[in-house]
């Protein structure tokens, strides 16, 4: 999938880029709106990721020239300016999504493989993990049979997380980010993540002993598949 | 008391004072009056007789009379005395048996080798019988003239002061800050008021522009930080993948990221409060109540598991949160239940309670937690403002001031009960038009 990545602060598109190449993404990086505006014209690009802030281009106009001369593209705004004015125009103008910075490039490709499915309808999304049927779709659990009824929205969100970043280890922070993002309160420390794998884990253990769940020690945990 | 009562009091006391001196004064005043009218009287009687003996002769004037009811007398006679006397002083007189006081104008005068003494005298009882009716009647004119002028100077100083009730009433007491509105002229004709005016909508103005400033720096602050921040999330998340990362480095990195996270927790916290200053979010959801705390409750269930709380909520179902933010009465709920776990102990209690009593819509959530002081009470909603007893829990000051902007932004109103080691009560009082039922 071609990227364009439209960001002013150079150390983040790097960091962006190198993310993004990592999941198999194919990037273009523009670091004004100037430039941004040619390649949208010229090119065609599956995603377009744009950073609202730029100084020399209004992130809006990128948008709706992208809607014109890319009109299969997913675009996904980035802003520090995190106003709800801002955000209402954003998806107005036909933005597939929006992601307040400061964001994890965890939720960033989470966010935009949410919205591929959602754009093209996929069908249902099963994944195999030892016997346990993870859907993505209608979010359940089931084993051989029967569905897990017992496994909350909270968990459910954990495991498929995990599972969106399979082999890869998240840390706490990553995980209560994404569980709790939307949520503002002022703890900045407590964490909740480990009882909700304890729960998930005695769960399953009913079943059979989730073992591609991993505790990756002192650092996070990982869904581990052998590919 | 209100500067009209001061007035109209004033005005009335004063008047009182010199009016009762003035009536104390009358009889002195009048006596005085009468005397002097009766002096000059007298004497012009004294001139009048003088050119009588001048023009009919000495011997036919020469006899006394008094008047048939006494008030009166006349009496020219022969004398003995040498000096010459022309005085007028009251006297008793003994007529007939009566001994009857009198103002007597007494004049000697020689004639043919003789002298003479003439003696004109007028009843001090008839002097002063006016006394009394012009006292009176000069006391109900007073007594009329005070009310017409208390009455008077009620409705113009009534009149005169009705702007700066209505300065007090619109600039002042009516004030909702931090959003005054705008600037609207008190009509007057009074420079004074209309400087207080003019001055008090300057105040306003300063302190208007001052919170404007405070809050578009907090705003400007909160986004700025907003990309170094990022860029360094993503940089540690980035490196913390690499294979040629130790686990050892990367356990420090988790550090950091933790760090980072409290760093972005502060300044979220900080931009949202400030957006909701600013009125930046709308107000147009209608949520059932209900729903929405078993939302929060879903989210916050973890926290009551790991502390074993009991957590009990009686909310009528058919209670309708309508035109608010849904967004922000989640996480006023959030961050209100959430302290009640924070703060509570192991195995605690949590009773919220949704109560529509003498027309007043309110939510009570009551923890059995360690509880605020009174000391600390007043304090509880200011910013960073940690308290002593909150210092062991992972928090910077920011979850009160979240629920109080909330609440302000939906002029709820929250009271705030506790007892130290036995608990807190939060109760939210909701205006009527913020709920339907």
């Amino acid at each position: 999938m071609n990227v364009l990545i439209i960001e002013d602060e150079a150390a983040l598109a790097d960091e962006l880029e190198i993310f993004l190449t990592g999941y198999n993404y194919v990037c273009d990086v523009c670091l004004n709106g100037a430039t941004a505006s040619e390649k949208i014209a010229v090119n065609l690009y599956d995603f377009i990721l744009i950073d609202l802030g730029l100084p020399d281009y209004d992130g809006l106009d990128l948008l709706k020239e992208a809607k014109k001369n890319n009109p299969e593209a997913l675009c996904l705004i980035l802003t520090a300016r995190a106003e709800v004015f801002d955000r209402i125009k954003g998806l107005d103008l036909g933005a597939d999504d929006y992601l307040p910075k400061p964001f994890s490039l965890l939720e960033l490709q989470s966010r935009m493989q949410a919205i591929t499915r959602r754009k093209f309808g996929l069908k249902q999304n099963l994944v195999d993990l030892g016997g346990f049927e993870v859907n993505l779709t209608d979010r359940v659990i089931s084993y051989g049979q029967g569905e897990i009824g017992t496994i909350t929205k909270k968990e459910f969100d954990l495991i498929a997380y995990l599972l969106l970043h399979k082999n890869r280890t998240l840390t706490r922070s990553q995980l209560s980010e994404h569980i709790w993002g939307s949520v503002v309160n002022d703890d900045y420390d407590s964490n909740y993540i480990d009882a909700h794998i304890k729960n998930i884990r005695k769960k399953l253990n009913v079943f059979a002993p989730p073992d591609w769940l991993e505790t990756v020690r002192g650092l996070g945990y990982r869904i581990k598949i052998n590919t | 008391m209100k500067l009209n009562t001061k007035l109209t009091l004033f005005n009335t006391l004063s008047k009182l004072v010199i009016v009762t001196i003035f009536v104390l004064l009358l009889p002195v005043l009048i006596r005085n009056i009468n005397q002097n009218f009766t002096d000059n009287k007298l004497r012009k009687q004294k001139e009048k007789v003088i050119q009588t003996i001048r023009q009919s002769g000495l011997k036919s004037n020469l006899y006394t009379y008094y008047s048939p009811i006494k008030d009166e007398f006349y009496s020219l006679d022969e004398d003995s005395l040498d000096e010459a006397l022309d005085t007028i002083e009251n006297e008793p007189r003994k007529i007939e048996g009566d001994t009857i006081a009198y103002r007597i104008l007494s004049y000697n005068f020689a004639s043919d080798k003789k002298n003479y003494l003439l003696e004109i005298g007028r009843s001090v009882d008839t002097i002063s019988e006016t006394t009394v009716p012009l006292q009176n009647i000069a006391f109900v004119v007073l007594v009329g003239m005070i009310l017409l002028t208390i009455a008077a100077d009620q409705l113009y100083s009534n009149y005169v002061l009705r702007p700066l009730g209505q300065i007090i009433k619109t600039k002042l007491v009516a004030l909702k800050f931090p959003n005054f509105g705008p600037y609207k002229k008190v009509k007057t004709s009074t420079s004074d008021f209309e400087y207080l005016d003019i001055s008090i909508h300057k105040m306003i103005e300063t302190i208007e522009s001052t919170f404007q400033k405070e809050r578009e720096f907090i705003s400007n602050a909160s986004h700025e930080l907003m990309t170094p921040i990022s860029i360094l999330q993503s940089k540690i998340e980035n490196l913390f993948v690499r294979e040629d990362v130790g686990d050892e480095v990367k356990a420090r990195m988790l550090e950091m990221q933790r760090i980072l996270n409290r760093l972005k927790s502060i300044t979220k916290t900080l931009l949202l409060i400030s957006q909701i200053e600013n009125e930046q979010f709308l107000k147009e959801d209608t949520v059932s109540l209900n729903s929405l705390l078993q939302e929060v409750h879903d989210e916050i269930s973890i926290r009551l598991q790991s502390k074993n709380i009991t957590y009990e909520a009686v909310v009528p179902m058919d209670w309708k949160l309508v035109n608010v933010n849904k967004f922000l009465f989640f996480n006023l709920f959030f961050n209100l239940i959430n302290n009640a776990i924070k703060y509570n102990r192991e195995n605690g209690k949590i009773i919220l309670n949704a109560a529509h009593q003498n027309g007043v819509f309110s939510v009570s959530i009551a923890d059995t937690g360690i509880g605020i002081s009174s000391d600390n009470l007043p304090y509880i909603f200011n910013r960073f403002k940690k308290l002593r007893q909150s210092l062991q829990q992972d928090s910077f000051g920011l979850g009160l001031p979240i629920v109080m902007s909330i609440a302000n932004f939906h002029q709820v109103k929250i009271e705030v009960e506790s007892v130290v080691d036995k608990g807190s009560t939060f109760r939210l009082i909701f205006p009527g038009f913020l709920i339907e039922n």
